[in-house]
Order: structure tokens, then sequence, then C-alpha cells
């Protein structure tokens, strides 16, 4: 025993790239969970998810951060939440924790790679998803903690306006070149 | 420049920017802000092309996007681009041009023959002509056609250029940035709306840059410039130029062409356009209108063009068409043109108004023929002099023809729309179901006079702000006059015996509209498509109405009686490359790619697409001469100690809460309901047809919690059918389900040493015995010192055979750790090939076998209907033909001959029948060399094929031209009993 | 097109995988006498309304709701969209 042990490559590996007015980072210690919601228990999840996270349990459409600001809870259905921990060392543990935690009132699964994770910054970034985005960004309409399931370049995404002019994007990581190259594209483009 | 003979003051060019380019190889200068257009009439050019049919010498006719004539070639080599209207082609330093559509220069087109031929070419001429006899056309028809065809020429490389696609969102879209639109995006900008205006010059202002208006007491070009200064100063506005609406959608939704590059030389890499999809609340038309012509004997001469054009040019462009204008009118308008030549100090030789009425301004110079028209004009290659049906003869270089103008009405028809006869104006206005959301004002909308079509545009945009529920903010409207506009209905000179051109871009004349009436073509959708007018890339904007007009004489119709065609988008030419953006070359669609990806490329694998998927084919070592030798090798050194391949592109879905294994007895044809925690079971799916779906097995990880495979192709539709069953049909039922296919990279491990090899790397205490772990068990663990993973006891080769699951990220290194830990086993990678020999060798069906026509019955796995439980698909695969005695089987193949080669897609036929359609018993589905038994395998359904095990049946394939024989056989090649993979 | 989805707003239409008629919903009872004509009739037959019609879209690049369009089969107007899985509720699907 011990004679393997495995390392963890990141989808982009590590991909980090300042175009100027816009940057873009793979935010590869992203853990990410799935809740689901068993049918007919909404107010005792949401008690649950008050109670561990010190928050209410977002409205679909948006995100809201823990009380301790580690964790950020995404509504992304009726029934289907995500939750986002940053700087994860192990990102493969996060939803044991949180199973625990829950028991049998929320359902979780590990989605931690099931994703992409890329953040996206700077002053051009809306001017450069709008190449790609069918989702209205506009600030007044896309407010901070937003969030909208959607597809960019017939890639599923998930896209999160987590500060005044940052974004992070998640999307499938088994296509995350594909999904790179249309955010490269499009802020060359728009440069 | 002294060589722009037909230069004169004023304008709004850059004339402290000169711009060199080339027509046709001869070098010219124009400035900043010409068109190739005005640059070219400028340099004193007339002739800029050849007529569609005839081959006639065309010149410039207008100064906008409805030019018939004057399409060019722009650019050279690969960029070259065909049929671009000079008319808004912007002029750049180093453009080259040249004119299409002749044989010979330009001056002397060989083809003018056509011409000559006229009377034999009279509409209708192909269809009538090329009928007989049927074997000319391959041979001598078709050719001829093709190399006279078309107009300019593809350069047959690949566009340079790169293009792009966007989505933009507002409240209100204004279309067309002229007084009206500027007007209206400015009352909604400054209550507060987000406001897209968009136009397709290059300059904002519209009309306002081609008259002499004064709007609150400035020149209305100046009066433009302000408000765009303005407009661009309030941040939710969004001006666009050079960006065309070119259709209008469901819902509120346009599209548009941005022309980023065009206007200059290079692209510096950029996109050159972009198409943009524009969602809006509200939109408004403020598209104004374009003028339309008179037909008379042989106006289609160069120096014969609209009247608003010729003050186009004089006015912004600073060049006059002609030294001796002449004026050909039928409303107030026409005057307009002459008063502002005068004013430029360019000769009016004379007006000629068709009716009995004059302006009230007098024209210096000029003489004033009233109640007279054209019948014919002379000049090959340029307009010299005209005649009027009073016999007068008058010397000329340039005829400005009015005859009134059309609103612009294109985008109301996009969805239902159906314009109406206005017959104030004697033209067709916006009218019937117009596209969600649209409004229409200005001259769009029929109200032609400067100052009323602002005062209009004002109003609606107003009426939009309260619309949206916001307060319209105060705007003081503009202070301008209506230009008289009263104009008589004269649509061609009845006394011109000429011939007289209705379309110059398909050479079609007044006769040949009168001639498809009189043979019967009496709808106007028959009479665009017979006679070709108001095809191609102007579509008709100058020659529909006029078109229309003599359809209704001959009919003795009204105009509205006869109707217009359909309008369509897009509103002009979209490049193909435009709508292609960017999926082109590697970038067409997205890729997948496995987590062992790298390793895979570092090792020799080749590469196969399988959906977006890239997967590895087979790994070729040194030596091997062909695929075949990686192949047989991967299969044989699987079976002799242990393989590894790559499996995670089978989907893969969690699915969790208390009714999941009562979902599963809905949605496969066999029992799940006690399916036990750590086990793994296949499954079948049926459509709700009874035809064979998916297959694939799920494991029970947890009570509440399992795990399903699907297979590569159907994985996202699975997913989707399911989410239909959870959601519409069994919506009670507690069951939740999240695509964990890119969490987990999967390896199979397969082989006699599969076991010993993983017991290499699971952690203790895990126990990989046959007991503690047999054939279907599956279980959580982790491996290699604490990773996260998921063993699961399936096979898909019939060896002993393990799955094992870890983390994506780890894939990679888990494809090294594998190998390295099977080294003492000579493990071997192998790609989906041999994966498909094993699998055919095992007799297991695969997509060519679950191919959306064959049951379960068909399969073989009818057992796999539970009798004591619905599932979807189970009362419809019940129907006694999909269970006819005769039903096809899958059935294993062998060739008497052990070196023949079976071919998929071949049919089964019996020995003593004939080979036909009739006497089919079935086809040949999968196919593979079997390195095992050392002889080509196949699988194939024939009919009753379980009861004819030991026939020797042909194999016949005509369309190949081979026909062998082969055995019918188990399907089950290797070992049938499944004792190994128990193991 | 624009579907305005009862959760997320307004989506454009290319998220949405189109499947048909609403009474799809109604999947016939296994048990039931007439089962074989009935699913025949659910598995085969439908209305063809020039006008308005009830159909199922499916919000695949979304939150994976199924949705229950009424839109005008002329004209696209789309004048309800509700969540199928009410719609199949209402209908006592949940018993």
């Amino acid at each position: 025993m011990g004679e393997f042990t495995l390392k963890a490559e990141p989808f982009l590996d590590r991909y980090e790239r300042d175009f100027g007015s816009v940057s873009i980072k793979e935010l590869h210690q992203q853990a990410i969970v799935s809740f689901a919601i068993p049918n007919g228990c909404e107010t005792k999840a949401e008690k649950t998810l008050n109670k561990v996270f010190g928050v209410a349990c977002p409205k679909v459409g948006n995100s809201v951060l823990s009380k301790d600001g580690s964790a950020r809870l995404m509504r992304l259905g009726a029934d289907q939440l995500f939750c986002l921990l940053s700087n994860q060392q192990d990102t493969h543990s996060a939803h044991l924790v949180m199973n625990q935690k829950f028991g049998q009132d929320i359902y979780t699964t590990d989605q931690s790679d099931v994703w992409v994770c890329v953040e996206v910054s700077g002053t051009q970034t809306r001017k450069a998803l709008e190449r790609i985005c069918a989702i209205d960004l506009h600030p007044d309409h896309f407010t901070i903690a937003s969030i909208a399931r959607t597809t960019m370049e017939h890639l599923g995404t998930i896209i999160l306006r987590s500060a005044e002019n940052t974004y992070v994007l998640l999307s499938a990581s088994s296509s995350a070149n594909s999904f790179l190259h249309a955010l490269e594209t499009s802020v060359e483009n728009t440069m | 420049m002294s060589d722009q003979s037909h230069r004169i003051a004023g304008g709004l060019i850059d004339r402290s920017e000169t711009l060199e380019f080339t027509f046709n190889g001869t070098p010219m200068h124009g400035y900043l802000g010409d068109t190739l257009a005005s640059a070219l009439l400028a340099n004193g050019q007339k002739l800029v092309g050849r007529s569609f049919k005839y081959h006639r010498p065309r010149g410039i006719f207008s100064a906008g996007p409805e030019e018939p004539n004057a399409l060019v070639q722009l650019r050279s080599g690969a960029q070259q681009e065909p049929n671009t209207r000079a008319t808004v082609a912007e002029l750049f330093d180093g453009l080259t041009a040249t004119s299409q559509n002749h044989l010979g220069s330009l001056e002397f087109d060989f083809m003018s023959i056509t011409d000559l031929l006229a009377p034999f070419l009279s509409t209708g001429f192909y269809y009538k002509t090329f009928m007989w006899p049927a074997a000319f056309w391959e041979k001598i028809y078709e050719p001829i056609i093709r190399s006279s065809a078309g107009l300019g020429r593809l350069s047959m490389e690949a566009d340079p250029d790169t293009y792009d696609k966007g989505f933009l969102h507002c409240d209100l879209l204004i279309i067309g940035a002229g007084p009206s639109g500027l007007a209206a995006a400015l009352a909604a900008g400054a209550s507060g709306l987000r406001v897209i205006l968009a136009d397709e010059d290059f300059s904002v202002g519209g009309r306002l840059n081609s008259e002499s208006y004064k709007i609150d007491g400035v020149s209305g070009s100046s009066w433009a410039k302000q408000a765009l200064a303005e407009l661009k100063s309030m941040d939710k506005v969004r001006v666009m130029n050079r960006t065309t609406v070119y259709g209008a959608y469901d819902h509120g939704i346009f599209g548009a062409l941005e022309r980023r590059t065009d206007h200059q030389k290079t692209s510096f890499g950029k996109p050159r356009q972009v198409l943009w999809r524009i969602y809006s609340k509200r939109s408004l038309l403020t598209t104004g209108a374009t003028e339309r012509p008179i037909a008379f004997g042989n106006n289609d001469r160069p120096g014969i063009m609209l009247a608003g054009a010729v003050r186009s040019y004089v006015n912004r462009f600073g060049v006059t068409p002609g030294k001796q204008v002449t004026i050909f009118t039928n409303n107030d308008d026409g005057w307009r043109t002459a008063t502002d030549l005068v004013a430029k100090g360019v000769k009016v030789t004379a007006v000629i108004d068709a009716r009995n009425k004059s302006a009230s301004t007098p024209i210096t110079g000029a003489e004033i023929i009233l109640g007279d028209q054209i019948i014919d004009t002379a000049g090959r290659k340029g307009l010299r002099s005209i005649t009027l049906k009073s016999g007068k003869v008058i010397q000329t270089d340039c005829l400005a023809v009015s005859g009134g103008w059309n609103p612009n009405v294109h985008l109301t028809c996009h969805q239902r729309g159906k314009p109406e006869w206005n017959s104030d104006i004697l033209a067709f206005v916006p009218g019937g179901i117009l596209p969600t959301g649209m409004k229409i004002a200005g001259a769009a909308n029929g109200k032609l006079g400067l100052s009323t079509g602002m005062v209009d545009a004002v109003a609606v945009a107003q009426k939009i702000v309260q619309d949206l529920g916001q307060r319209p903010a105060s705007y003081d409207i503009p202070t301008s006059e209506d230009e008289p506009q009263s104009g008589g209905a004269i649509w061609h000179v009845k006394d011109s015996k000429k011939r007289a051109w209705v379309d110059l871009q398909n050479d079609v004349t007044v006769k040949d509209i009168q001639l498809s009436y009189q043979e019967g073509f009496r709808s106007v959708e028959h009479l665009k498509r017979y006679t070709t007018l108001g095809m191609a890339t102007d579509q008709g904007k100058t020659s529909n109405i006029a078109g229309l007009a003599i359809m209704a004489e001959c009919s003795g119709k009204t105009i509205p009686e006869t109707g217009t065609t359909i309008f369509r988008p897009p509103y002009t030419p979209i490049p193909i490359g435009a709508l292609a953006g960017r999926a082109r070359g590697k970038h067409f669609r997205p890729y997948r790619l496995t987590p062992s990806h790298k390793w895979a490329e570092e090792n020799g694998a080749t590469f196969v697409e399988t959906g977006n998927w890239l997967r590895a084919q087979w790994f070729a070592r040194p030596g091997e001469k062909g695929w075949r030798d990686s192949v047989d090798r991967e299969v044989a050194m699987t079976r002799a100690s242990v393989g590894i391949c790559d499996v995670t592109t089978l989907g893969k879905i969690d699915i969790q809460g208390k009714d999941v294994a009562e979902f599963l007895n809905h949605v496969y044809t066999n029992a799940f309901l006690k399916l036990p925690i750590g086990k793994v079971r296949y499954g079948l799916m049926l459509r709700e047809d009874g035809v064979a779906y998916d297959d694939g097995t799920t494991a029970r990880l947890a009570e509440n919690h399992f795990v399903m495979t699907t297979t590569t192709a159907n994985a996202v539709l699975v997913f989707r059918r399911l989410e239909f069953a959870r959601q519409c049909l069994w919506p009670g039922l507690d069951i939740h389900m999240i695509s964990t296919t890119d969490a987990w990279a999967q390896f199979a491990v397969a082989g006699p040493n599969s076991r010993k090899l993983l017991s290499k790397i699971v952690d203790a205490p895990f126990d990989m015995s046959n007991e503690a772990f047999p054939f279907m068990a599956c279980s959580e663990l982790t491996i290699c010192s604490g990773t996260p993973a998921r063993l699961f006891r399936i096979s898909f080769s019939g060896e002993i055979a393990y799955e094992i699951a870890v983390p994506a990220k780890y894939g990679n290194s888990m494809m090294g750790a594998l190998m390295t830990a099977g080294q003492e086993f000579d493990a071997v990678p192998y790609g989906t090939e041999a994966l498909g020999v094993m699998r055919i060798e095992k007799g297991h069906a695969a997509g060519n076998e679950l191919n959306g026509q064959t049951t379960a019955l068909n399969l073989g796995l009818g057992g796999f209907i539970s009798k004591k439980k619905d599932c979807i698909g189970k009362t419809l695969s019940q129907r006694p033909e999909l269970n006819r005695d005769d039903a096809i089987r899958l059935v294993g193949f062998k060739p008497v001959k052990s070196d023949d080669l079976l071919l998929a897609g071949s049919h089964f036929i019996t020995r003593d029948e004939e080979a036909n359609m009739a006497n089919d018993q079935g086809w040949m589905s999968s196919v593979a060399y079997s390195p095992t038994l050392g002889h080509s395998i196949g699988l194939g359904f024939i009919k009753k094929g379980h009861q004819r095990m030991g026939e020797i049946i042909r194999v016949v394939n005509p369309s190949r031209g081979v026909e062998i024989e082969a055995e019918i056989v188990s399907p089950h090649f290797y070992d049938p009993e499944g004792g190994l993979q128990r193991g | 097109m624009i579907i305005n989805h009862p959760l997320l707003g307004p989506r454009d239409a290319s998220e949405f995988v189109y499947l048909g008629d609403e009474s799809l919903i109604n999947r016939p009872d296994p048990n039931s006498e007439d089962a074989d004509d009935r699913f025949y009739e659910y598995g085969y037959l439908r209305d063809n309304p020039a006008g308005d019609l009830r159909e199922l879209w499916y919000h695949e690049q979304g939150d994976r709701s199924w949705l229950v369009v009424t839109r005008n089969t002329l004209t696209h107007e789309i004048t309800s969209v509700e969540m199928a899985r009410d719609v199949a509720k209402a209908k006592g699907r949940d018993k």
C-alpha cells in the first residue's frame, strides 16, 4: 500500500491570463456540491440550510453568501441548489461534510469535477460576454449575486455575477478547452 | 484632386483625407466620407457594370441600399467579394474594385450580343427553350447557362476574414437614424429607456445628409451631428451605425448585421462583421422611404438615375453626376433636385414634369417643360440625349428621375404584416398584423414631410415610454418645415415604343410583365417567379410597385387589389460568413475530451469522434503495419492478461430519493424494486411505442441512492426522458437526478489479471476476493492512499472485469497509475475498436443493434420485459405485428470459408432464392475480425434466427458486389456460458 | 421565440427542446381494459390545430423543467407558460 498516489490535474491547467481590461482565470480549487430538496420538504430543507449556512435560502435565479462567507448558495431551480466553496484543498470531501449535516433533509451530490470554473473580470467583461451570452447582463437587470443557467456557444453554462465587473462561469469540464476558446475569442474580438 | 472631373464644392466629405483606389485597374482618387459610387462619379466613371440578362451597359442608379445596377467586386484574392453595391461600399485607401458580368472588358463585352438577341429572349425564355430535346440538357444547355449565369465570381478560396455573433437587449430598438429615428431616440433616451438606434449608413442622419433641409435653424446634417453627440452622452442609449437590421422575428427579436471593418483595408485580426440578435421590448421603425423611378424607353442608360440620388451626390458627397442635368418628375419632390443643383452651381438643362404643373421656385437657366414625357434616350455607354413625346430632343449627360416615394415597409411584413395602399401618397404603407411590439413612424409610416415625420416619431416614442410604464420626459420637437409632396400616378410612359425597364437588375421590361399576364400569370407571386421581377440582391426595392401597377393596368384592377409579394428577411444581403459566425473549422462545434486524453496522446493513441467526444480508437505500437495489428493485439493481450479502457463517455446519472426503485421499475423493462444495496443490474429501456431505446446498468449505492449509466450516444436523451417521466408522468414520486458524466473518470479494467491489478491500488481493508466482491457487485471505496472511488464489477468484454471511477481531475493520473500497477501483468491500454471487437465476440447489442427499429424480442432480450409490472413501452411492445412468428432475431454469423470477411450492411438470402428485396431475410448489423477465433464474425438480424442455428445462408452486398456464405450461430461467440466473467 | 419561464423569466427558445402536444402527459392506465387502444391513441394520434396548442417544452439549457406552453401555431403568440409538473399534478398524476 502507498505505492500509488494520484494527482489532481485542473481542467485548464490553472489557466490565468490578463488581456488588459479583462482577465480570465481558472478557479481550480472550487468545491461544488448540488443540493436537491426532497418532495414536500421545502420548509424543512430551507430551515436546515438556514441553520447550516446562517442565511435564508435564495430565490431561483439568485445566490447568497453564507454568514461566514465561505460558501455561496445558488438556487438553480425549484428543488435544486448548488453550493460553491472556494479555496478547497480537497474538493471531493466537501459533499461528505454536507451530507453529515443534512442527513435525509437534503440530497447532496459532488459536482466539483463536473464543472470547470472560470472567473472573468474587468471593465470590459460585459462587452466580451455579449458575444456568447444571450442573457441580459445589464447591471440593472443582472444584479450582483444573480445567477442564470443558460448556454454559451452551444455549451451549457451557469453564470454568476459575483461583483460589479466579475462573473464566475461554470461549464462542463469535458469541454473545458472549447469553453475557454469561446471565452478567449470573445475577449480578443472585443479588445 | 484635379483628376476628379465631377467633384464640386461642399458636401460632408473630408477633403483633407485623399484616398487612392482602383476601378478595373485604373487608379482614381476620392475622399474620406465617399462611397465607392460617389468616388466613381467624381472621377467621371459612368459605366460601372453590365446587366444580368442582356449585358446592357449600366451606371449608378441610386445612392443607397436599393441599388440595382452598380454591383461590383471588391478587393482581390481570397477576400474578393462579388455583387457588392457600390452605393453602400465605403471608400478606403487602397480599395480595389472591378466590374462584373462581362466577357472581355467592361467597355467591349462580347456577351452584349444577347442584347441583339433580345427579341428571342423574352420572358420565360429559359422555360420555353431549354425544354427539348431532353438529351441536350446536361451536355449543352446546362453548361451554357451556367457559364453565362450569375453576376460576380467567387474567389474559390477560403474566406480569410473572421466573423462573430452577439446578443443585445433593449427596451426600444429604433431602426433607422434619419430625422424621425433621431428625434424618437432623443425623446425615448431622455425618458430613461434603454435604447438601441441602428442605421445601415456609416454616418447617421439618413436623408438629412442628402437634403438641404433646415432643422432648428441649422442644416439638417449639423442637427444630426448634434443629435448624435447628445445620444452618445446618454449611457442607456447605444447608437449602432454601419448596422443593418435585416429581419424581424418572433416576440421582438431582430437580426442585425454590423459591418465593423468593411471600411478598412484590413481587419487587424478582428471580426469583419458581427451578426447581432437583438431582444427588444418594443421597436420603432423609422426606415424612411425609397424613391421610385418611371419606366420609359431606354431608361437604363448610365447617367439616368433617381432624382433623390442626384441630390445625395451633390449635397452629401460634393459630386455632380452630370454637367448638364435634366429632371423628369411626376411630383413636387423632383423639383427640389433642380433647386439644389442650381444652388450648387450645376447646370440644369431642363425640368420635365409629366403633370401640367410647375413648382413655385424658378429654376435659373433651365427650360421648364410641363405635361410632356420621355419616350426614348440615346448614348450607348453614357446618356447623350433624351427624346420627348412631343418630339423634342434635349442634349443631356444626366437625367434625374422621380416617380414619388415608397415607405420602407419591408420589416413590417416579416411576420404577418400586409401593406395597405395609401392613395394620398400613392404608395403602400405598413398594415396588417405587425411584428410583436413594433410601431412605425415618419416617412416609413407614410408621413413623408420632414416636420410631420418628426412630430409623429416623437409622439410614437413617448407613447412607447408610457406603454413600458415610464413617464415620458418633456422633449422639445425641433422646428422644421414640410416640403411639398403632391404627385401624380405615372408608372411608365405608355407612348414609349422602345424597351422600358422596370427591374434594372433582372432586365425585366414593361412588355415582359404584360406578356407574362397574357400568358396567364395572374398572381403577383407568379409574376415574380416567371419574370424574375423583384428578385436577387435588391429584391425589387425600386421596381416592385411599378411592376404591380403595370399588372394592375393589364387586369383592370386597382393596385391594392393586385396586392404585393411577401417581403422576407433579409432586408439586404447577409454574407454566409456572418451567418456562420465563429462556427467554422475546428470550432465548428465544441469537443469533449476524456479525462485520460493527455495520457492517450502521449502514448500513441489515434482518436475518433463519437458525438462530441474524442476517444482513443487504438494505441499503435512501433512495427505495427495498420490499425488491425494494433486492435488484434489489444484484444489478445486483454483476453490473455489485462486491458484498460477509458469509458468515461458513458452517461452517468446520480439518482436520489425515496421512490427511486419504483421509478426505475417504470422506466426499465426489468425489475429494480428489489435491487440490493451494493449491487448493479443491467437494464433495458423501451420507447413508449415498444421499440428498444437504450440500455445500461444501474447500481444501488445506498437505500435512496442509485447511479445509472446510459450509452454514450443517448446520455443527454435518456436524461431528458427521465425528467419527463419524473415531472410529467409520475410527479408524486420523490426522485432527484443530476448528471455526473463529467464528474467521474471511469476505466474498464478487463481480463484474467484485472483483479490482481486492482488489488494493488485499492486501499485496505477493501476485499477484492470473488466472495466479497462478486460479479455485479458495486462499492464506494478509496484507492491510492485516499482518493475516493467507485468500483463496479461489470463486464462488457466477457472477462473478469471491473469499472473503476475516480473524480475526473484524477483521471489522467489514474490511467498512469493503472498502467504502472499493471506493468507486471503486461497490461495494455485499449481503444474503442478493441472494445467493439470484444463486445461483438461476446454478442452484446450496441448502437448498431439498438437502431430505433428493433424490439427486445428482436434483440433476444424478450425475457427482460417483466411480466409482473408495467413499464414505458410495455403495452405497445405486445402488439401482434411486433411479435410475429417470423420476427427477426439477433444471431451470430461466421463465414463458411474462414478467410472470407463479413460486411456490415449486407442482407441475408437463403441458398436457393434469388437475391432481391422480396426474399430479404434480414441484415448484418455489426462485424469484426475476431483475433480470439481467428476469423471474421458478425451479428445480424434474421427471420426466426434463434431456430436456424447451423443453417448456411448467403450474405449478399450488391452495392459492393460481394456475396459470401455464412453459418448462423449463437451471437455469443466467446464464453457463451458466461463463466469467465463470474470467476 | 421567447418563452417566459414561470420561475426564470423570459428565455430564448434556443435553450429549450420541443416535444409536442401536452396530451403526452396523459399516459393511459396500463391495466385498463382497452389499454391497447388507448396506448395506440396516446402514442400516435395528435391534434394539429391552426391556433392555440398546449405543448411540452423542456428547459434543457436551464433548470431542466418541463413546461406546458400555450402557443398559437399561426402567430407564435404565447399566452401561458406553466410548470408541467403542476399541470400533471392537477390532472391527478401524483395519486
